[in-house]
């Protein structure tokens, strides 16, 4: 940390966590629920990120997101188990699950690994349809209130679980697994004779990118009261979950983030103007992306905007 | 002994209906199979070619009265010509990128597209009714919907065109030379770029046809392609990466695995959707290189 710490970074974050901090006091209550909802976002667009380092396309995270949802949901039903710790035990449900696919799926060949993500979050949505006694069925389930209906509570437990997936992502990014990441993403016979064993890290990956898509699915749970099978394990929330970093730019820390503030701008406009199909904007932007832009706005900012701006000798 | 005979029917009658969707998922598979073993591209977005197929066969029928049988052929046209564009524009600047920006590209291509059907038709489940649709013939124990039926033989000589077509047609055997070695193929004189095109052509055009088959025995609505292609990807799975015969053989499993599950499970029309995640797990415990042949890992 030390080589790359400089004071323009440090005052910057200082300020944004000062910032964060203080949001509940400025926004209005709906500005406060967009802020919410775009975190959790935030926190899968991070997720999935994650998992791609490795190279690999999860296209079910919804199976994820909707197992962290339903365990939390279950727990708080069958004994009680307060909201957070139901969280945290979707998180842990989502990973051993992770485990389990990705040991399976992870040592073939990557198109295996997608094709059976995609199987999975839509095996769970028949389950959950054809088992209404065990889980509600496609009526879903509901819980109360989240902390009582205290918002800004909320607002700073998923504060708290963003700047945690940020952390892990920066940790990553800092430590030897970067380089492990980038090795099997770049090309997985080197990495092996390398010495890395890229099963290894590509389940390593899935299970951290599992715990908090988990994670924040047992959030949404409890936070919107409500959930259906058809929506937790749907193909939009998987589909969000990965065009939102490749928007803003893969393997990087912004890029996710910045992505997802986009999108959702983007979606919330959509949402009020056309009543069915807002998503095409999800599937335009994959494409103009992998064509046009393929390191993301991150990578636009940096290579065609900034230069302008810039004065003297370019220092990449 | 009533009792032991109706058994029978209801096996039999599974085992028919089994066949008759099998004929369907083999039509459907074999252009994801074809572009995958030339090109070496999951096409993500091969079901939506269906369900373009399948909206173009309900309109053609809805607006102008046209019979779905004959609208196979401009469904197959149609798709082809949509194909080649889709080909020229997005897939072919990005051959040779990394394999993960191909995928996203479709995966884009059918999220695009599944949109777009539902802004412009609704999601409204729509259906193809005939003069004919409602006639049966029984043959034995079995009965057989004469619309499956008809499905099924031209579902089935479609993949027969195909094959002819990959094993005696100068192009068609280009295509399986590509899909050997694409360097050896352009070293004596086979123009891959062309090639390419021409596949990826075929397969959504042998997709829209399917699609016209998918209007006629099954609701059309902008998922539609989503679940087909689900399924179908199951069937890749199943018969080995891009190995024709072994997706003629998974298809044959897929279908008939949903239709004895949709018999003999309680509830099992429901079940049956979860089947092919099933056989996808199961195939990647016990043989992850599919059931036939050891081709492509």
């Amino acid at each position: 940390m030390s080589r790359s710490f400089s004071w323009t970074k440090a005052i910057f974050l200082v300020g944004l966590a000062v910032f964060l901090l203080w949001v509940p006091k400025l926004a209005d209550p709906y500005f406060l629920h967009l802020t919410v909802a775009a975190f959790v976002a935030m926190i899968l667009a991070s997720s999935w990120d994650i998992l791609a380092r490795t190279g690999q396309v999860s296209v079910g995270q919804a199976g994820l997101f909707g197992i962290g949802a339903y365990t939390a949901v279950l727990f708080y039903k069958w004994v009680y188990l307060s909201p957070v710790l139901g969280m945290f035990a979707g998180g842990i449900i989502a990973l051993l699950v992770a485990a389990f696919l990705g040991t399976l799926t992870l040592r073939l060949r990557g198109i295996y690994f997608s094709i059976t993500t995609i199987a999975f979050a839509e095996a769970l949505s028949v389950i959950w349809l054809m088992t209404p006694g065990f889980a509600g069925g496609a009526m879903g389930l509901s819980t109360p209130p989240l902390f009582g209906g205290n918002r800004e509570q909320a607002y700073y437990l998923i504060l708290a679980l963003l700047a945690l997936v940020t952390f892990v992502v920066w940790l990553i990014q800092a430590t030897r697994l970067n380089f492990a990441f980038t090795a099997i993403r770049e090309n997985e016979e080197v990495a092996n004779v390398m010495g890395i064993n890229p099963t290894r890290y590509k389940v390593l990956a899935f299970m951290i990118s599992a715990f908090f898509t988990g994670f924040a699915g047992g959030f949404y749970c409890h936070y919107n009261t409500y959930i259906i099978p058809y929506e937790v394990f749907g193909l939009g929330i998987s589909i969000a979950c990965l065009v939102m970093p490749i928007f803003g730019g893969l393997y990087t820390i912004a890029g996710p983030i910045i992505g997802t503030i986009v999108i959702k701008a983007i979606e919330e406009y959509l949402r009020v103007t056309v009543s069915y199909g807002h998503q095409i904007a999800y599937g335009l932007i994959l494409v103009v992306v992998v064509l046009f832009m393929p390191e993301g706005l991150v990578g636009l900012w940096g290579k065609k905007i900034l230069p302008h701006f810039r004065t003297g000798p370019k220092n990449g | 002994m009533s009792q032991v005979n109706m058994d029978w029917a209801s096996f039999f009658q599974s085992f028919a209906n089994g066949l008759l969707i099998a004929g369907l998922y083999a039509a459907v598979t074999l252009g994801l199979t074809l572009v995958l073993g030339v090109m070496g591209i999951v096409n993500f977005a091969h079901g939506e070619m269906v369900m373009l197929g399948a909206y173009n066969t309900f309109w053609l029928f809805t607006l102008l009265g046209l019979d779905p049988l004959l609208s196979i052929a401009a469904s197959g046209f149609l798709l082809f010509f949509v194909g080649l564009l889709i080909y020229r524009f997005t897939i072919r600047p990005i051959l040779n990128d990394p394999p993960l920006n191909q995928l996203l590209l479709t995966l884009g291509i059918s999220i695009f597209l599944q949109n777009l059907a539902m802004i412009l038709w609704k999601t409204d489940s729509r259906s193809v009714i005939t003069s004919y649709s409602g006639m049966s013939l029984h043959l034995g124990m079995v009965h057989v919907g004469l619309t499956r039926l008809l499905t099924f033989l031209i579902a089935i000589g479609l993949t027969i065109v195909l094959i002819l077509f990959l094993y005696k047609a100068r192009s068609g055997r280009a295509m399986r030379a590509v899909s050997e070695n694409n360097t050896a193929s352009w070293l004596i004189g086979i123009n891959v770029q062309k090639t390419y095109l021409l596949a990826f052509g075929v397969a959504t055009g042998l997709a829209g046809a399917s699609g016209a088959l998918v209007s006629t025995v099954m609701y059309t609505y902008p998922m539609v392609g989503f679940k087909i292609g689900l399924k179908a990807f199951c069937i890749l799975v199943l018969g080995g990466l891009g190995n024709i015969p072994g997706a003629l053989f998974g298809s044959l499993i897929l279908g008939l695995t949903e239709s004895f599950v949709g018999t003999y499970v309680p509830e099992g029309s429901g079940w049956a959707e979860g089947i092919s995640f099933i056989l996808i797990m199961i195939i990647l415990i016990i043989k992850p290189t599919g059931l036939v042949g050891t081709r492509r890992e």
